[in-house]
């Protein structure tokens, strides 16, 4: 019986043992870097797809496991990797792990007062391995298989052969000229010599010499003691702070817990805006989304008359600016509508004189007329590829039905086409209105939020969506970049956009199209 | 829903639909005129230069720093293994959405949208250290591989685009299934070779909208990508303006209007499948 | 279709290659596309004489910071980075550089405004290479003579200005702080005053003292007086000045090719006093840096201060990058060099940039501020005072 089975399943049985084998192999290697939280996902995962190949009823599963494997390691990892972020004060001065931090703190030097500095020769042996002869006034250290030990200029082991008075061989060790040492001054640099209670370390290319750490760290107290001026400072939120405030950098990341959050809501530089910014966002991301479908609908029901000459042709062309980059073209628009230097309002003020030129990136209302325009001019393509490929599903049968009974090509359109493309495009409408709500390329590069809003808390302009005025705080604002806080919007943003669609989700009743797909 | 056009018709129509192209092609003749334009800027105030000059088409492919040449190799193999892969993986769920029911139907459906709508601000970070990892693990995967970013483009695979072929497949009768069924087809195998050839039209309408994001895309490319010749066209090209004060914008404006070719010929190809495989006679109602 | 399949999967799995990165006895450079192809010959050059392995991977200028800060820690950056020095700030609060030890001989051959720029506290944190602030730059067809005073400037201006023609006669870019700070410095106006130590304090705001709001109300007049128009950005500006369409403008080095290109005489001068007084100019200083997780810092400091530092290295680089050389012996290659000299003038009351990572917030503020101004929505004294406290909030302060 188990024979019959895995004869029929053998390709299926080997294919899933050298998953789970692969998976060990991660695993090992992961608990090897020592990230052992991570350790553990992909045993995990194999085990979840090999019971999902072989259960029966876990069927359906199998047909999702390819794009679902790709859709929780690239999309809902960073996801969930912000939201954890969001905890936490990562940022510009913060963002080491306090194990690093503390590991780059001791690793400075300095060099004590009574520093011995040491020219040195190095001498290599067939097998590659070195040897150094430190060379000072009070005595020569011979540093070799990671001991150091005195020696004596006079000692037989160095043989002087060209008799300039510097020895050219250590027993069967030779010299290496400065070419030779080049290429290993990295190897060198890593050596930490300890001789007679001292720490020497190299200098440079041709000296080694004596080094104290700068810091001695106290793990209990969370204290670093700066051994040059014995100031103490203490671990402070994730920064080494001295009691008169100085501070030693680098600091590290700390768990902050909701502080980001409530600094959200709480601080008057971002409730400032904040409503006005959020009531354009919700606007912006509604109009264009009506306008892109519109546009994109009506044109698609143009190109697919199979009628209309020409319709490939057309159909490239309309495709064109889709096929272009976003960055060259909205900059191409932003130079269009410059209010002296570009084209639409040159045209303008030649056909109806100077008054005719419009503010289109300065005025307020204009800005936002702007934003739409170039978004409109953006997307009603990819509506128009969409729709074409949506008008295909309609049968052509009910239309020769309708039309056997009278039917007018506006009746067609409102009882057939439209309700049948919206079932399916009902979603995706939905994910247009979320995805231009964080539209954060259009508004930045065509006027960076631009007008700004005089007397506002915080620099913030009326074409701002919540992103792009958001990022400009995270990452413009205060000292550096603040990851955290960016982690907290986004995860913020996150929670009112999805809000939002689920209300839509309801409102447009797709979910009852759902449950009632047979 | 068409009817043959009265010479009226066809006027307004092709009337409307010029309207329509000049409104989309107008912003492009500006960058078809910078690329033939002696001084770079992007900025300009006459449609026909006053000097045209083919220079920034010839630069292009014999510049020793802007290898267009490899970046546009390099892309398209990204783009057309993506954009293929993507295909192969929103259609395997989508059917598996649309035909089957099981637990956690409804809920993965929305949570493939709610997915889409985090602001992906941060995920440059996140992915950065992933690839980086995986990198260690498996050094062909690494940073400045294809296959990373490959790898990191299809987890976009399943988001709208198994929403839009599932409404697709939705509209497909299951009495081609059913009774592929009585004559002992296994699930996949009515899928492969009964459902995959109606749906050619949303099958090529996804493979476009895949191609075109994959082979604009600069954010992930430009974080990925360390080499020159590893770039893809957008990394690439973006490189030529990057400099604040030194911009190629005739270089990069010839770069673009060739780069946009590939995409154009695609599409043309892919107008075919676009027609309906309903009409094609095999559903018998 | 499975054959396909399997085909592709291979086709993903031979698409990989090796990824790059910082290992020990190979020194990685990270420079923009400006200094990569000197670099590329440097590189070349240290590798026929030491045999060590040098590799530069060209990143935007713009994104080396933030992939330094992510890359670094992980052990994936560079060796050195060339940057600006106004980065300083945040790469040290991030631990993400290494101080430079340089013999005061050495030293002394330096621009010492360059070598204060790349100084914090009382070590250096690398080794400058160039330096750039702004000038007049004058149309020499249209203003043969550079003005005398910033009055005689905008006078000459306005008989030059004809708007429905499109000839204008000076245009400052806009929004743009960097290249206004001009006519905010003359009255004594300043972004963060010193404290007692000499480092700069992020409170003791100067955008709305007396001579910052001097600058804007000038600014304000220009304005009104049509002289300045709205959305002129560097685009426009230098669109219109390389097409002979205007007289004067205020600009970098950067500039000087494109109108080369378009075939217009030009003179670059010192920025004329206002009202008697000289107005100071951003200085921006770039320079090499040594990351502080590299391996190989030994070998790195041998780069930068033995193999960089001479005036061959130093003269390539600007005849790459167009910036005069902060290595005077390289500098005084140029003495018969005008636009040199033009940018050396107008550099005699410059301040370097500063560098503290608070600037982020400072940016931002005061542009919309110009903005406003420029497009006649908010009178200067109120703009500059709302940019003002809009920053000492973000700041903190009181």
């Amino acid at each position: 019986m188990i024979g019959h089975y895995v004869a029929k399943h053998a390709a299926k049985l080997v294919l899933l043992g050298l998953l789970c084998a692969v998976a060990v192999y991660v695993c090992v290697v992961l608990i090897g870097m020592e990230a052992y939280g991570v350790a553990a996902l992909p045993l995990l995962g194999a085990g979840l797809i090999t019971y999902i190949f072989l259960s029966e009823k876990r069927y359906p599963l199998r047909w999702l496991v390819p794009g679902l494997v790709f859709l929780s390691v690239m999309v809902v990892y960073p996801i969930g990797y912000t939201i954890v972020a969001s905890f936490s004060n990562i940022g510009t001065g913060h963002m080491l792990s306090k194990e690093q931090a503390v590991t780059q703190l001791l690793s400075r030097t300095y060099a004590p007062d009574d520093a011995v500095t040491y020219t040195y020769i190095a001498f290599a042996d067939t097998a590659g391995t070195v040897a150094l002869v430190l060379q000072a006034e009070n005595g020569w250290i011979l540093y070799r298989d990671g001991v150091a030990s005195a020696i004596d200029p006079s000692d037989a082991r160095l043989v002087d052969e060209d008799g300039d008075g510097a020895p050219d061989r250590f027993s069967d060790s030779v010299r290496l000229s400065i070419p030779q040492i080049v290429p290993r001054l990295s190897e060198f640099e890593a050596y930490r010599i300890e001789y007679g209670g001292t720490l020497i370390g190299l200098e440079n290319l041709s000296q080694f010499r004596t080094r104290a750490p700068q810091y001695a760290y106290d793990p209990e107290s969370e204290t670093m003691t700066d051994q040059t001026t014995g100031v103490v400072y203490t671990a402070l939120d994730g920064i080494f702070t001295a009691e008169n405030g100085d501070e030693i950098y680098p600091g590290y990341w700390v768990w902050k817990g909701l502080a980001n959050y409530v600094a959200l809501i709480t601080n008057p530089q971002v409730s400032g805006p904040f409503l006005r910014v959020f009531l354009w966002t919700f606007a912006f991301a509604f109009l264009t989304t009506v306008l892109n479908f519109t546009l994109g609908l009506g044109t698609a029901i143009l190109v697919n008359d199979p009628y209309l000459r020409f319709r490939t042709l057309y159909r490239v062309i309309l495709v064109v600016p889709y096929a272009l980059p976003a960055f060259v073209t909205i900059l191409v628009w932003s130079g269009m509508l410059n209010q002296h230097f570009g084209i639409i309002n040159q045209v303008l003020v030649d056909l109806f004189g100077q008054g005719a030129r419009i503010e289109w990136l300065e005025d307020a209302l204009m800005a936002k007329v702007s934003i739409l325009l170039v978004n409109l001019w953006l997307g009603y393509p990819y509506m128009m590829i969409i729709c074409l490929g949506a008008l295909q599903s309609i049968s052509p049968s009910l239309y020769e039905a309708a039309r056997v009974d009278g039917a007018t090509w506006w009746q067609q359109f409102r009882k057939i086409t439209l309700p049948l493309l919206l079932m399916p495009l009902g979603p995706l409408l939905v994910g247009t209105f979320a995805f231009n709500f964080n539209n954060f390329n259009l508004i930045w590069l065509l006027t960076e939020g631009r007008p700004p809003i005089a007397g506002a808390m915080t620099p913030a302009g009326h074409t701002d969506i919540l992103i792009s005025y958001t990022y400009r705080l995270a990452f413009e604002g205060a000292r550096g970049n603040q990851l955290g806080l960016a982690a907290a919007v986004s995860t913020m943003i996150f929670v009112i956009i999805a809000t939002i669609s689920a209300f839509n989700f309801r409102m447009t009743g797709a979910l009852e199209e759902l449950s009632k797909n047979v | 829903m068409y009817n043959k056009h009265t010479l009226l018709g066809g006027l307004w129509r092709h009337a409307l639909i010029l309207f329509l192209c000049a409104f989309s092609i107008f912003p492009v003749l500006w960058v078809i005129s910078a690329s033939f334009n002696a001084t770079d800027n992007m900025q300009l105030q006459q449609l026909i230069p006053p000097r045209p000059t083919i220079d920034h088409y010839r630069q292009l492919f014999t510049s020793d720093r802007y290898k267009f040449a490899s970046w546009l190799i390099n892309s398209l193999k990204v783009t057309l293994i993506t954009a293929s892969l993507t295909v192969v993986l929103a259609g395997l769920g989508a059917y598996a959405f649309s035909r089957f029911r099981f637990k956690g139907r409804r809920v993965g459906l929305l949570s493939l949208l709610l997915i889409q709508m985090f602001p992906q601000m941060l995920a440059m970070v996140a992915l950065f250290l992933l690839v980086l990892s995986l990198g260690e693990i498996f050094p062909w995967a690494g940073l400045n591989t294809h296959t990373a970013i490959i790898l990191v483009y299809l987890g976009g695979a399943m988001g709208f685009n198994t929403w839009l072929m599932k409404g697709y497949f939705d509209t497909i009768p299951r009495s081609l299934e059913e009774s592929a069924k009585v004559d002992g087809a296994t699930p996949f195998q009515a899928f492969y070779k009964i459902i995959l050839p109606l749906a050619r039209p949303i099958l090529a309408t996804i493979f476009i909208l895949s191609f075109i994001t994959t082979y604009g895309e600069l954010i992930i490319a430009s974080i990925l990508l360390r080499s020159n010749d590893q770039f893809t066209l957008p990394v690439g090209m973006h490189l030529m303006i990057a400099d604040q004060y030194s911009q190629r914008w005739g270089m990069f404006s010839a770069g673009a209007i060739v780069a946009m070719l590939p995409f154009l010929v695609m599409f043309v190809l892919s107008q075919r499948s676009l027609v309906s495989g309903l009409t094609r006679g095999s559903v018998k109602e | 279709m499975k054959r396909i399949a399997i085909a592709l999967l291979g086709i993903i799995l031979l698409a990989g290659l090796t990824a790059t990165a910082s290992e020990a006895g190979k020194l990685l450079i990270w420079a923009d596309d400006t200094r990569t192809p000197i670099m590329l010959n440097v590189a070349a050059d240290f590798t026929a004489v030491y045999g060590v392995e040098v590799e530069v991977q060209e990143i935007d200028f713009g994104e080396i910071r933030g992939q330094l800060a992510t890359a670094g820690p992980a052990g994936e950056g560079p060796d050195i980075l060339i940057g600006a020095h106004d980065w300083l700030g945040e790469l040290i609060l991030n631990g993400l550089v290494e101080p430079v030890v340089l013999e005061p001989a050495t030293i002394s051959d330096f621009n010492p405004v360059a070598v204060d720029a790349f100084m914090w506290g009382d070590l250096l944190y690398g080794v400058p290479y160039a330096t750039e602030n702004v000038a007049l730059i004058r149309n020499t067809d249209l203003v043969p003579e550079a003005p005398a005073t910033f009055e005689d400037l905008l006078a000459t201006a306005v008989t030059l200005t004809d708007l429905e023609a499109g000839k204008y006669g000076f245009l400052i870019q806009q929004p743009d702080p960097y290249h206004t700070f001009a006519l905010h410095s003359a009255g004594g106006g300043y972004i963060f005053g010193k404290d007692e130590d000499g480092v700069l304090d992020p409170c003791d705001m100067g955008l709305d003292n007396e001579g910052s709001i001097a600058g804007a109300i000038l600014l304000d007049q220009m304005v009104k007086d049509g002289i300045e128009i709205a959305g002129a950005g560097y685009n426009e500006v230098t669109g219109a000045f390389n097409a002979g369409n205007l007289g004067m403008m205020i600009g970098g080095p950067w500039t000087l090719p494109g109108a080369k290109d378009g075939g217009i005489n030009y003179g670059v001068s010192a920025i004329p006093p206002i009202a008697g007084n000289a107005p100071g100019v951003f200085v921006g200083v770039q320079g090499f840096m040594i990351s502080a997780f590299s391996e190989n810092k030994v070998l790195a400091n041998l780069f930068v201060k033995d193999f960089l530092i001479s005036t061959d290295v130093m003269l390539g680089l600007y005849i790459q990058g167009d910036r005069p050389p902060a290595y005077l012996p390289a500098l005084a290659f140029l003495s018969g060099n005008d636009d040199i000299q033009g940018f050396a003038a107008a550099a005699a009351t410059a301040v370097p940039m500063p560098k503290i990572a608070e600037m982020g917030s400072v940016w931002s503020a005061w542009s919309d501020a110009l903005e406003l101004i420029v497009n006649q929505e908010l009178d200067p004294t109120t703009a500059m005072k709302d940019a003002a406290n809009q920053i000492r909030l973000l700041l903190g302060c009181e």
